[in-house]
């Protein structure tokens, strides 16, 4: 007999998530309504048209929810056979970006396959969120041994650091957090924890002068005042908080926001859609948009509860981090709180290559929950 | 379960643990809770507590984008001195909405204005008045145009404490040069909507003046350079709050020319006091080496400053209805080449070798009667008895019965022409007249409505002859057509720079040069983009054919029909030409004078082509082109 769950699995669809996956097809939802607002300005072809970013976007939607159906059929140890092969492939990857990639806004993140953009940091997430799964399972699921934490930062330095260069500083914070949260759930001790919260602010003033991109030390600098120089870098978060602070309580409805709507937000509908959201629904759309993500972390962090083994929990908690963390250094940036880093709002922003990467993680999960319990036998 | 199927359970299901999961899952949960309590704290405090301050910062964020030109790049002459200047146009603006509330204080700043600008008060509050009756209290007004500088700077430090009052400065193309130069300048403009549709791709203002002819045109997107931008924020009454990005422009690429200023002027006032009756005049010197131009030269010309004026409207309609056509380009329309063309009907029978240098013809009368298709005799003149001549006499004097042989043949005679018959004979020299560069645009980089001109063929003829205006045998192509193809008469035409480069071939051995006025392009810092690569082809003549017709052109001038154009220190070559034509005011035959010939002709530097459209070519050309071949020799390449 198989062990990969079928017989489990048989009842499998009885446990499917329904509310996470409505969660983030609500999300997926709002983002189109925020994307037609957003793109008014600058689309006024046919609604029915691949140049229309909100028909894209369905139509990306669409077959993300088709390849999360097939992600979910799979058993999860597949993939966690595979790990290592994943995060070599991704590893290759964010090499080859370094010759090949097509560099925009003065970062390399992206291959161009014809007409469509690939982001493999995109996959590498995937990749080292499955790596980190089977390293520290394989360990007992114990990251209290000093030398599991070393194996398991040596997983994740690879990729945080390829992606860093690139530079994408976003995406290295996302590693980073993947890393802490997923030991943190597998028990790291306190006082490793305290180590390497000292390493880091030890280490902090050295990158900052050494490694970080004078671009991002503008952003971060802006960041600390950014009405002090509006010169170039301090655009964007002037006018994304101006936007989203005029829109008080209920917005200015949809559609009508001047700061949206007379282009004073740039990438308004990709890493700013949050003020288009903060301008024309106020702050209840905000609470509303919490809300949906709350519901849909929520029911992740239940499928690392009730997930039949150690690798199943720390994949779903590895993939609520990843949407946790997006989510938050995204809406972060929109209210300046945070400098700008490029990173898309989950579910909400308008990109394929984003938005496949999340069905297929909520795949994962879907395929960890309707397989809880046959994994509990053991 | 034994040892081995362990290890292999663990490698088909790595990690499989026997435990419940026991992490820390609970840590999750408070991340979720305090990360997003941290958001929805920064938006309470943006949103509901500061929301009115960003609401009132949003209503007064007027954000402009306006685009900053750059300088348009200037225009120089091959020894560096400048052509084009830049400078700003003026207008004294008012805006009716600006202006103070209170009459009395509105009327004192009319007065403050009649002062400053030297227009009656009482005419400003007019126009104030009717601007705001048309309901166009927000339009600012312009009250004065084309403002001197120190008043416009007086203007425009007063505007700051004058509500309403506002200076606008429009860049302005000045040409100091004077008219000989703006044939080859031409002038800038405001675009047509057809311009529009095509710039605005290229992000040009709608009110943005763009090159319209000349080398303006040609070379308008290195002279325009790159618009920069700058992004600011106003408040409600406009004032700058801050500037929050700026994109400095790229100044214009400039022009070095090969033109020589000075002998472009000398070559102008030459042709201009040598008109005699004739209307129109042009004349081409440039290098038989590179095909750098160092003069063209049309008259009568036009002042391109006029078109940099608020409104040239009336000093333009004064051009278009001038009958001597000012704005057209002399040097590149084509009329009848006449005895110019022999140089190519020579170098094409020496080629085909139906005529050899040691060819004669004994011209004993100047009428040659010749039997047409249809049995009948014609009579084919030449300017004088020549007596017993061989082609370099031909060439020296111009013989035109000679040079009918060595087209169309003399068949009642036995004499064969250049082809096999008559209409093989006129294909053949049209090839060879294209070899030479006729019938074809030189593509000089100056842009214009430069013509090809025409070079006859049967086919040509056919095509162009047929419909209702026409009988059936006008179509048909005669031994005449041949014959007079041959000395350039008939439907031959060429311009002045087409005859230019013919006579450069001739001077440099065989190579057919591309023509340009544009000899560099310079940065805004002054550093070279890039430089004229001559480029060339070969002419399909031998190059002792071409030294045989060289010294045809030689001996022109020593004893020949060109005497007039010797000069005493250099060894002058050319060729005369007197073109016939019917006058179609009163159908008087008249003729136009013609000369090309080059120097010094052992080592030929310069090549000079002069055309008067009335005149006889040794007479008229043949001087005024050695005027300008010495000139050139002692100012511009001594």
């Amino acid at each position: 007999m198989s062990r990969f769950g079928t017989q489990g699995a048989l009842r499998a669809w009885d446990r499917f998530d329904a509310i996470l996956v409505l969660a983030a097809l609500a999300l997926v939802g709002y983002g189109l309504v925020l994307i037609y607002s957003g793109s008014l300005a600058s689309y006024d072809g046919p609604a029915a048209s691949l140049e229309n970013p909100v028909a894209r976007q369905g139509l990306f939607a669409f077959i993300a929810i088709g390849v999360m159906f097939i992600v979910s059929r799979f058993d999860y140890h597949v993939l966690l056979h595979y790990a290592w092969w994943l995060y070599a492939i991704s590893i290759v990857l964010l090499l080859a970006l370094i010759p090949i990639g097509q560099t925009d806004f003065g970062s390399t993140r992206w291959f161009a396959l014809g007409p469509i953009q690939f982001q493999p940091s995109e996959f590498a997430k995937i990749a080292t969120v499955l790596l980190l799964a089977r390293f520290l399972s394989e360990q007992g699921g114990d990251a209290r041994d000093l030398r599991v934490l070393g194996g398991s930062l040596a997983i994740t330095a690879p990729v945080l650091l390829l992606v860093f260069i690139q530079p994408d500083l976003g995406t290295s914070i996302i590693f980073a957090a993947i890393w802490l949260g997923m030991v943190v759930v597998a028990g790291i001790q306190r006082r490793h924890l305290l180590f390497f919260a000292a390493v880091f602010l030890a280490v902090l003033p050295f990158a900052w002068t050494f490694t970080v991109a004078d671009y991002q030390i503008e952003r971060i600098s802006v960041l600390l005042d950014a009405e002090e120089d509006p010169l170039g870098a301090g655009y964007n978060p002037i006018q994304s908080q101006i936007a989203i602070g005029s829109g008080q309580f209920s917005g200015k409805g949809l559609t009508n926001g001047e700061q949206t709507q007379l282009d004073f937000l740039k990438v308004k509908t990709k890493d700013f859609i949050f003020s288009v959201l903060g301008e024309e629904l106020g702050f209840a759309g905000a609470m509303a948009l919490f809300a949906l993500f709350i519901i849909l972390l929520l029911r992740g962090i239940r499928a690392a509860q009730i997930a039949g083994d150690v690798p199943g929990q720390l994949i779903a908690a590895g993939i609520v981090i990843t949407i946790l963390m997006q989510a938050f250094i995204n809406i972060a940036v929109n209210l300046g709180l945070f400098p700008v880093t490029g990173l898309p709002l989950p579910f909400v922003s308008q990109g394929g290559s984003s938005l496949l990467t999340l069905f297929i993680g909520i795949g994962i999960v879907q395929s960890i929950v309707m397989r809880h319990r046959a994994y509990r036998q053991f | 379960m034994s040892a081995a199927a362990d290890r292999r359970d663990r490698r088909v299901n790595p990690g499989l643990s026997r435990n419940r999961p026991r992490g820390n899952v609970a840590v999750l949960r408070i991340a979720v809770v305090v990360l997003f309590a941290v958001l929805g704290g920064r938006l309470v405090q943006m949103q509901l507590v500061d929301g009115a301050g960003y609401a009132e910062r949003a209503e007064r964020n007027r954000i402009i984008v306006e685009s900053v030109r750059p300088a348009r790049g200037l225009i120089f002459d091959r020894k560096g001195r400048p052509l084009v200047e830049n400078s700003g146009s003026f207008t004294a603006l008012v805006t009716p909405a600006f202006l103070p509330e209170d009459a009395g204080d509105r009327y004192r700043l009319y007065l403050y204005l009649e002062d400053l600008l030297g227009i009656p008060a009482l005419q400003i509050e007019e126009a104030v008045t009717a601007a705001v009756e048309r309901g166009q209290r927000d339009l600012p007004l312009a009250i004065a145009r084309a403002l001197e500088r120190d008043v416009a700077l007086m203007l425009e430090q007063a505007a700051a404490d004058l509500p309403g009052v506002a200076l606008s400065v429009e860049p302005r193309r000045l040409y100091p040069g004077g008219p000989e130069f703006s044939h080859i300048l031409g002038y800038v403009g405001p675009q047509s909507p057809e311009e529009w549709r095509v710039l605005q791709e290229d992000g040009y203002a709608f009110n943005e003046s763009v090159g319209k002819v000349g080398v303006e045109a040609r070379y308008e997107a290195a002279l325009r350079g790159k618009p920069g931008s700058a992004i600011t924020e106003v408040d409600a009454q406009g004032d700058l709050v801050t500037v929050i990005e700026r994109a400095d422009p790229e100044g214009g690429r400039s022009l070095v020319l090969s033109i020589d200023s000075e002998l472009q002027r000398y070559v102008y006032e030459l042709l201009s006091n040598t008109m005699g009756e004739a209307s129109a005049a042009a004349a081409v010197v440039m290098s038989p080496v590179t095909g750098e131009v160092y003069a063209i030269v049309s008259v009568p010309t036009y002042d391109n400053n006029i078109f940099s004026l608020p409104d040239p409207g009336e000093e333009y309609q004064r051009l278009l209805d001038d009958p001597r056509i000012p704005l057209l380009h002399q040097a590149l329309s084509p009329v009848a080449p006449g005895s110019t063309f022999k140089i190519i009907t020579a170098a094409a029978a020496l080629q085909e070798g139906n005529v050899t240098p040691a060819t004669r013809r004994d011209v004993d009368s100047s009428v040659l009667e010749f039997i047409g298709e249809d049995g009948q005799p014609y009579y084919f003149y030449d300017w004088r008895v020549h007596g017993d001549i061989d082609l370099i006499g031909a060439i020296a004097w111009s013989s035109n019965i000679y040079f009918y042989m060595a087209s169309c043949g003399i068949p009642q005679e036995g004499i064969g022409g250049l082809g096999s018959d008559t209409e093989q004979s006129a294909i053949v020299l049209g090839y060879y007249a294209r070899s030479f560069g006729l019938g074809q645009v030189t593509g000089l980089d100056i842009a214009s409505t430069e013509s090809p001109g025409v070079i006859p063929s049967p086919e040509w003829k056919r095509r162009v002859r047929s419909g209702p205006l026409f009988n059936p045998e006008d179509r048909d192509w005669y031994l005449a057509d041949t014959c007079f193809m041959g000395i350039g008469q008939g439907d031959v035409t060429a311009t002045p720079l087409q005859i230019a480069i013919a006579t450069a071939a001739v001077a440099n051995g065989g190579w057919l040069l591309d023509p340009y006025v544009t000899s560099r392009i310079l940065a805004a810092d002054g550093s070279v983009v890039s430089t004229a690569e001559p480029s060339r082809q070969r002419v399909p003549v031998e190059e002792e054919h071409l030294a045989v017709i060289r010294r045809g052109m030689r001996q022109s001038v020593i004893d020949g029909a060109a005497r007039l154009a010797a000069l005493p220190d250099t060894l002058v070559a050319g060729k005369t030409g007197t073109a016939e034509f019917v006058d179609p005011e009163d159908g008087v035959t008249r003729e136009r004078a013609w000369f090309t010939g080059f120097a010094p002709y052992d080592a030929p530097r310069v090549v000079v082509t002069v055309f008067y459209d009335l005149g006889v070519g040794g007479v008229k050309a043949a001087p005024a082109a050695a005027d300008i071949i010495g000139y050139f020799l002692e100012h511009v390449d001594p």
